[in-house]
């Protein structure tokens, strides 16, 4: 027990450390491709640490950033650890935002910010769920893949965000495809005052441990599991793989959407069509984490330090492009691709010499 | 002529204008497929494209040097998605995203640097006067009533993606290299047995489509544009991902797939315009509709001919499996 | 080749049943005059200098497994050369150096007398080297001639060089196959897409033929006609590596082998210097002792447990079906063996009687001890334990558990009580010896024969009163094929209805109680054991 115990924390401190390093040697590249355009490196670095954590307000925005992106990431790892390629995590947050900002505007005259949050909430999490659902459905009953659906959908809910941000919830007096700002009351209470502390990070939190208790422990989770790895297998069991497919795909979407109510009420407080690429970046989230939510925890502030220092470093004098920052994640997500990869084919090796060679392996 | 005869011809020709770099990146994307490689992040690489053309032309003054700094930027972008997914094993799917993330991030990074460094040396970050291509009428075809129009007046780069199209379509149809590529998506086995390296053969489609949606970047940059904006592909990488699938992987199919969405999409622009300008009627009443639902029409229309068409096709059946391949 | 010696191990382990024996002898006689017909020791005098192919200390290992050590060997022209060993011994390995899919860690080859350098297909190619690998590497969706430009062309662009189409024409006539060259290879009958593999490979050269294992597949007359082929080549002067571990055979096609043993070449030479115990003593490195299966032992009692009626089942509504009027009962304490060859029905049927699909037509009765309403435990062994049994990347344990993980004492209120699953995993462990080092190991990481018994484990352990088992012991080792035929039938014994679709015809002679034959999706007949391995090969041939 005790032993069996230790190799798991081993384990997962190893996958840890392999990944810091991943990460460690991109930024370092990354600073010394910077420092080779005639960035300063030092003072780049600098001010890259001071944006993201060199204060309580630093941190708290740091950690405000990474909220939507544990979630779009949780998003992102549920599915895939269940064989359900979600990259649809950008539009189900977009218009889970939209769901949101809707609601709070339609319930602003009950003046019940303690009815009104949580229906907002709850609101965003259904609609970016069904929007899952719809690429569920058309892979399942009319043979569309997943992943491409959901890109598909992406820009459809783009479109239909900014369709109705410039129709039914555009703001007085602008042409802009723009929301009115909510009033103060019904943006999500801080825990710290005078910071971006709001308790939506607390909420994104608790849902990753929920989630990875259900992923670990629970028949669900095991099914999931058994599901996206090989479901000619599961349905030999006679597992409901169909339905596990649309459950987690609803959780997955729920995640995203969930995620965009949250950075609305939270964080922008009124809503454009650019939220910012929470997304996309989820999925670099989710395989920073290896698709486990506690990992994703971590991986997600890792990005949000990332994100939120490079945008003080866009800021600064030296300009550089906060774009830099989502260079960094495309290449983490690159190089732990291949060391998925490689690993896969390396442990397959090592099979071989574990087991006696009475297998006719033709490699 | 009436007008309406003028209509057609002119949204005819801006159809094919529109479709040109769908067309082009497809057949990439085709070739790409057919060796066993989906590569999600024809966007990306479009993006790079874009970027490369744009700001090489800038600097250059010469279009020609900004495309083929385009062509280079699309295949080291395929490069890099051929180390990852051909040689490092890495998911092909996810690895396209990345692949877009990268496009995105570098091209709106290179195109923030460009407009700094231009603007501190004090020049205009617009194309110089007539470094851009602008269209090239073939003599005396171009006057050909209805065709002439629509076929012999075009961008150099869209004469030249017909002709890449037919070659193409040859090699694949009629050639043993065209075995070969199908067979490296198809059956990688047989390949191998026949001394064929499967890794070095797909890594050379990869690269041919990425030269593809490299040229396809500048054409939207420095052709039909002449402007550079942050992700002004606008999602057309991944209509041509859901047309490769439309067109069951065989060409004449993609091609008239990018063909209908060019007209839709030119159809979308000159509803969009003909809001402010028309004087038709039936057009006016259309535009009560919000214009985004025009814009939105293309992705729908890839979502429903994909709902519509994609049972029974099966593609190269190694898509997405590295070679060698390992059992799980 | 002594008549005498191929009589005492006919069907190989299991079946020394006089009767199978002598209609044994009868096909092999017609290949034995094949074989006599070529003169020993011909291929010797035409090449006295040097041997057709010589393989000098050639090593290869796989992370540190050592596949091939330190292998040498010499194989005269005009020969057929067999070479034998279990599986796992390393054949296909050296197969694969000998083709340039591989490249050996150290070791010299030679053609004629001409070094050669290794690990490159075109560089053997050109030297006339060509393989039939077990599985063939063909592109199912391309037409013959393609498949063999594809293999055999050389420049990039033709696709209908001529000079390949005057090779193929001439190997064609040789060997006297007519191929239809525009016919798509995947609606060929796998003797026919041999046949595409051979032309393939003699094409373009043609001085050396690898064979791997090419009788796998083929029914006993489709054998007979390959080694005719294999005879007429070597008396044209062609040298052929026969790869086998069929003992039998070997002897009929061979007159010289060179038998593996883990990796090592332990004996090299003429095949009739060694008795056949002699060579499968070889092969095995000690006596193996073969399990002695034993008849029925109590009569089949009671009802029926599975009754199919005029069952019907078609995939598309226009496609002809793919079973016709399937009619089978099976009983408990009784095997049914179903024979055939490989793709006339059997993964339909399976799928049928499992109850993944349903029958188009006609009804599927299960009755739990004749009462047609309990349902009943089915335990199923599919064919493809990868993608219908195990889920690879999971541990042991939760394998073992796939059935069972949502009943009472392996789950509570939602949750899974893995120490329950431990428990029983381990002693499932200990019970059907399945070597792992820890339950908690990914079932990839164990050989197939341990992934085979982790199926069995979990499938038998809950008593099921049906079995259906679908070529249960393919790609395993002798042990582990003894182990697998031993449990089912323990099952037996116990009362279980087994339904056995079987590939292996000796392996399923010998533990069916009764034997029915698929021909494209027809059961032609229901034959008793009595029945001859000849008899059943004509039925699954389709003849009456």
């Amino acid at each position: 027990m005790f032993k069996r115990f230790f190799g798991n924390i081993w384990s997962a401190a190893i996958a840890v450390a392999l990944a810091a390093l991943v990460c460690g040697v991109v930024l370092a590249l990354a600073i010394g491709a910077a420092a080779l355009l005639g960035y300063p490196p030092i003072r780049l670095a600098d001010l890259w640490l001071r944006g993201a954590a060199g204060s309580w307000y630093a941190l708290s925005s740091s950690c405000a950033d990474a909220c939507p992106l544990l979630l779009t990431g949780l998003a992102a790892g549920v599915a895939f650890r269940a064989g359900v390629l979600n990259i649809g995590a950008q539009g189900q947050f977009l218009l889970g935002a939209l769901t949101a900002v809707a609601l709070t505007t339609r319930m602003m005259i009950f003046h019940q910010p303690a009815l009104v949050i949580p229906t907002a909430l709850l609101g965003g999490a259904v609609a970016g769920g069904l929007w899952g659902l719809v690429a569920q459905y058309l892979e399942r009953y009319r043979s569309v893949p997943v992943v491409l659906s959901t890109i598909l959908l992406n820009f459809v809910a783009l479109y239909l965000a900014q369709a109705a941000l410039q129709g039914p919830l555009q703001a007085l007096g602008t042409a802009a495809a723009q929301s009115p700002e909510i009033a103060g009351k019904y943006w999500l209470p801080l825990f710290v005052p005078y910071t971006d502390f709001h308790i939506g990070i607390i909420l994104a939190l608790v849902l990753a441990v929920l989630l990875w208790v259900v992923q670990q422990r629970s028949i669900f989770g095991f099914e999931a599991r058994v599901v996206g790895l090989n479901p000619g297998t599961a349905r030999a069991m006679k597992m409901p793989v169909t339905a596990r497919q649309f459950q987690i795909m609803f959780i997955s979407g729920a995640c995203a959407g969930l995620g965009g109510a949250i950075q609305l009420l939270g964080q922008v407080h009124f809503m454009t069509a650019h939220m910012g690429n929470y997304g996309y970046a989820g999925i670099a989230v989710a395989l920073l984490g290896r698709l486990n939510p506690l990992g994703i925890i971590i991986s997600s502030l890792f990005f949000g330090f990332l994100d939120t220092g490079a945008y003080r470093v866009e800021e600064s004098s030296l300009a550089l492009p906060h774009n830099m920052a989502n260079v960094i994640k495309a290449l983490i997500i690159l190089v732990m691709l291949v060391l998925a990869g490689l690993s896969l084919r390396k442990s397959r090796r090592a099979d071989r010499r574990v087991t006696a060679p009475a297998q006719e392996s033709a490699p | 002529m009436t007008a309406s005869h003028n209509m057609i011809t002119f949204l005819s020709r801006q159809a094919l204008t529109a479709a040109t770099p769908m067309i082009l990146a497809g057949v990439g994307e085709l070739v790409g497929e057919l060796s066993g490689v989906i590569n999600i992040g024809i966007e990306g690489t479009m993006l790079m494209g874009c970027i490369a053309a744009y700001t090489v032309t800038g600097v250059s003054n010469h279009g020609t040097v900004g495309l083929l700094a385009a062509i280079a930027a699309g295949m080291v972008m395929a490069m890099i998605f051929a180390a990852a997914c051909v040689w490092g094993r890495a998911d092909q799917i996810v690895a396209g995203t990345a692949m877009d993330l990268l496009g995105v991030g570098l091209s709106g990074m290179v195109w923030m640097m460009y407009q700094n460094w231009r603007e501190n040396l004090g020049f205009s970050t617009a194309l110089p006067h007539g470094s851009g291509f602008s269209r090239v009428p073939i003599p005396l075809l171009h006057q050909i009533a209805f065709l002439g129009p629509v076929f012999f007046d075009q961008y150099a780069l869209c004469y030249i993606t017909l002709c890449l199209c037919v070659v193409v379509w040859w090699v694949l149809r009629h050639t043993r290299l065209g075995l070969i590529i199908g067979a490296l998506g198809d059956a990688p086995e047989a390949c191998h047995a026949a001394g064929v390296r499967v890794r070095m053969g797909r890594s050379l489609c990869l690269l041919f489509a990425g030269a593809c949606s490299g040229a396809a970047g500048a054409y939207l940059s420095i052709m039909q544009t002449h402007a550079f904006a942050t992700n002004m592909t606008g999602g057309q990488g991944f209509v041509v991902l859901a047309l490769v699938i439309f067109g069951r992987w065989k060409l004449p199919g993609i091609i008239g797939g990018c063909l209908f969405f060019g007209l839709i999409n030119s159809l979308q622009q000159t509803l969009q315009t003909a809001r402010y300008t028309s004087q038709n009627t039936a057009l006016h009443a259309l535009t009560h509709v919000p214009f985004q639902f025009f814009q939105m029409l293309p992705y729908l229309a890839a979502i429903v001919a994909l709902a519509i068409m994609s049972r029974k096709a099966p593609g190269p059946r190694y898509i997405n499996v590295p070679w060698p391949e390992v059992k799980t | 080749m002594p008549g005498a010696a191929s009589r005492s191990l006919l069907i190989g382990p299991g079946t020394d049943d006089d009767q199978s024996c002598s209609t044994e002898s009868i096909i092999y006689a017609g290949l034995h005059r094949l074989t006599s017909a070529v003169p020993r020791g011909w291929g010797a005098w035409m090449t006295t200098a040097h041997p057709a192919l010589g393989l000098t200390g050639i090593c290869k290992s796989f992370g540190g497994v050592c596949a091939l050590d330190d292998v040498t060997l010499e194989v005269q022209a005009g020969t057929v050369h067999g070479i034998l060993g279990e599986n796992g011994a390393g054949k296909t390995t050296l197969m694969n150096i000998i083709a340039g899919l591989m490249r050996p860690d150290s070791g010299r080859m030679e053609i004629m007398g001409v070094p050669i350098s290794t690990g490159s297909v075109r560089a053997a190619r050109s030297h006339g080297i060509g393989m039939v690998h077990q599985h063939f590497k063909l592109v199912e969706n391309q037409s013959v001639l393609e498949n063999i430009v594809l293999a055999a062309g050389k420049s990039l662009l033709p696709r209908r060089p001529r000079k390949l189409l005057q090779d193929i024409d001439s190997w064609c006539r040789k060997l006297n196959w007519p191929l239809e060259l525009d016919a798509p290879v995947g609606t060929l009958a796998v003797g026919r897409q041999q046949r595409v593999e051979i032309i393939k490979a003699l094409c373009g050269g043609g001085k050396i033929l690898i064979l791997d294992e090419p009788t796998a597949a083929l029914t006993p007359a489709e054998v007979d006609e390959l080694a005719a082929a294999v005879a007429s080549l070597a008396r044209a002067g062609m040298t052929v590596l026969f790869i086998s571990h069929k003992l039998l055979e070997a002897r009929r096609i061979c007159q010289s082998i060179s038998i593996l043993r883990r990796g090592k070449v332990v004996y090299s030479g003429s095949i009739a210097d060694l008795s056949v115990e002699e060579i499968a003593e070889k092969m095995v490195g000690v006596k193996m002792d073969v399990p002695r299966l034993t008849p029925s032992a109590r009569p089949t009692q009671g009802p029926p447990m599975l009754e199919l009626v005029d069952v019907d089942y078609r995939i598309g509504k226009r496609r002809p079906p793919v079973l016709k009027q399937i009619n089978l009962t099976v009983r408990p304490y009784e095997i049914l063996g179903i024979a055939g060859v490989d793709g006339n029905g059997q993964s339909e049927l399976a799928a049928l009687i499992s109850g993944a699909v349903n029958p188009t037509a006609g009804r599927i009765v299960r009755r739990s001890g004749g009462n047609a309403s309990v349902p009943i435990r089915v335990g199923y062994i599919p064919e493809d334990r990868h993608k219908e049994a195990l889920v690879l990347p999971l541990a042991v344990t939760s394998n073992l558990l796939l059935r069972q993980y949502r009943q009472s004492p392996f789950a509570r209120w939602g949750f899974c009580r893995y120490g329950t699953w431990r428990k029983h995993s381990t002693d499932l462990v200990r019970q059907y010896d399945i070597r792992c080092r820890r339950i908690e190991d990914a079932a990839a990481t164990l050989s197939g024969g341990n992934q085979q018994k982790i199926v069995l484990a979990r499938e038998l352990s809950q008593q099921p009163e049906l079995i259906l088992a679908v070529n249960p012991t393919r790609g395993l080792d002798i042990s582990a094929t003894a182990f697998v035929l031993r449990q089912l039938l323990e099952a037996r014994a116990r009362g279980a209805g087994i339904i056995l679709i079987h590939g292996d015809l000796d392996e399923l002679l010998s533990i069916s109680d009764r034997v029915a034959v698929i021909n494209s999706g027809a059961l032609t007949a229901t034959a008793w054991p009595q029945a001859t391995p000849v008899e059943i090969g004509r039925l699954m041939l389709g003849g009456a």
